[in-house]
């Protein structure tokens, strides 16, 4: 119809020359950008606009489940009256255990004060709501609705109920991304809590489990121990749970064990988690040697100065 | 054929908007797993189907679209979806003589190569998830071609008339 004779002539006589090249030209600047993302954070910008700009179409992708999430709340009022009754039971349960917990933490502040330590066991959180997980199975990502006008900062912790999920790595002025402790490029440091035994736990790319590759022959651990946050790199409060070992291996002639564990954070389901704000990590100078130690691993310098107590 | 017809660029836009929302439409883990590339699928059939319209920067820049969303290295999809559309404009007159439901077993190597290209980049940038049913897509993607692609012809056909 319109225009059909000449586009075509030129496509063809494009088609003849370009392809080959256009194809090679491609290749080598997607290999450019791919490594200045990789190995720095200067494509940030780009990233976030286009981010922003994709946000309506992520928000229709989200209204079936979120359509479906309330429609179900109509529909069934038993299981509303049901689930009221247990929490509420829950909440008694709750706040009878708090007020142990609130002389308790007198007495470790008071304690604390005794050591001349300058950190504090205040912790502020903020409700998140989870607004999608990562649509590659392969990636445990997930998109919060909390953003920088909220406060949420990068390299911040995300916990639920039972344990630590993971830490933001994008902040948009609406929402933020963060990174699940079970994705394959995930560390944290942890300790065994009977033990005291430092380590790291890396993501499996599977959603229960935990890798710990650093542990020799003869550490002491057995199926059942408790990982918890070691605080070390400064991005993770000290002291949460992260995980319980599920299974221990000695393979004859290997120098390391090989452990798994299983997440104690209900990682894929739920629909809720708390932001995490930390005492030291709300100091600018942590915050920004956090910023420089990177994502996984950071480093255990970083705050040293400011949070272990004097001897 | 549609492929001698101008298409108009809302048309395309649309139908990738489509494919998108499928692409990212939140499922259970074992449905994610087989969920075929819709996206993708459907950048190739404009790559196929409207020649000197929808060419590689076009393919390449729908894929860096996804990696914002995915969050994965800015140009790994795009790369992907390059090098996948460079094979079916390789073979774009081949693919030209067979109706829609025979094209899907020519355009399974095309899939493979798409898939392939992102497992490869995932193990150089250290994520890499090495199992088998990571695979999956390909032969689902291949099924759902025949369907997908008739759906999208008739569409265009409908709009060009």
């Amino acid at each position: 119809m319109r225009g059909l004779a000449e586009d075509d002539k030129s496509s063809l006589l494009g088609r003849r020359i370009t392809p080959g090249l256009r194809i090679v030209a491609i290749v080598v600047i997607s290999i450019i950008l791919m490594m200045v993302d990789h190995a720095s954070t200067s494509l940030k910008p780009i990233r976030s606009t286009l981010a922003v700009a994709t946000q309506p179409i992520q928000m229709i992708a989200e209204l079936p489940g979120e359509m479906a999430h309330y429609m179900g709340r109509y529909f069934d009022r038993g299981q509303l009256i049901a689930d009221n009754e247990a929490l509420e039971q829950k909440v008694l349960l709750l706040q009878a255990r708090l007020q142990r917990l609130a002389s308790l933490q007198a007495e470790n502040e008071r304690i604390r004060a005794l050591l001349a330590s300058a950190s504090s066991l205040d912790q502020n959180v903020l409700i998140a709501r989870i607004l999608s997980v990562s649509p590659d199975p392969y990636r445990h990502y997930i998109k919060l609705n909390k953003g920088s006008t909220d406060g949420v900062f990068v390299g911040q912790a995300l916990v639920d109920a039972n344990g630590i999920m993971g830490q933001v790595t994008d902040v948009t002025p609406m929402g933020s991304r963060a990174i699940l402790i079970t994705d394959a490029n995930h560390g944290i440091p942890v300790e065994i809590n009977r033990t005291g035994l430092q380590t790291i736990a890396q993501g499996s790319g599977k959603s229960n489990e935990l890798r710990l590759p650093f542990l020799a022959n003869n550490s002491d651990i057995q199926v059942g121990d408790l990982l918890v946050t070691s605080g070390l790199g400064g991005r993770y409060p000290a002291g949460y749970p992260v995980a319980e070992v599920t299974s221990v291996v000695h393979q004859p002639g290997d120098e390391f064990l090989e452990v798994v564990a299983s997440p104690t954070a209900h990682l894929n389901r739920g629909r809720e988690v708390l932001l995490v704000w930390t005492d030291n990590t709300s100091d600018p100078v942590a915050e920004a040697q956090a910023e420089s130690a990177g994502p996984a691993n950071g480093d255990a310098n970083g705050n040293a100065n400011g949070d272990t107590p004097a001897p | 054929m549609i492929t001698e017809r101008r298409v108009s660029g809302l048309l395309i836009l649309a139908t990738l908007g489509g494919a998108l929302f499928l692409a990212i439409l939140p499922l259970p883990d074992a449905l994610s797993a087989i969920r075929p590339a819709m996206y993708p699928a459907t950048v190739l059939f404009w790559v196929l189907m409207q020649p000197g319209r929808f060419g590689l920067l076009a393919a390449w820049a729908c894929g860096v679209l996804i990696d914002v969303i995915y969050g994965t290295p800015l140009g790994e999809h795009g790369l992907a979806l390059a090098v996948a559309g460079y094979a079916v404009i390789r073979m774009r007159e081949l693919l030209w003589s067979f109706p829609i439901w025979q094209q899907s077993v020519l355009l399974l190597p095309v899939f493979l190569l798409y898939e392939f290209v992102l497992f490869w980049i995932d193990g150089v940038t250290g994520a890499e998830v090495n199992q088998w049913w990571r695979w999956l897509p390909v032969a689902t993607t291949t099924l759902v071609w025949p369907v997908w692609a008739s759906l999208l012809e008739r569409i265009a056909e409908l709009e060009v008339g």
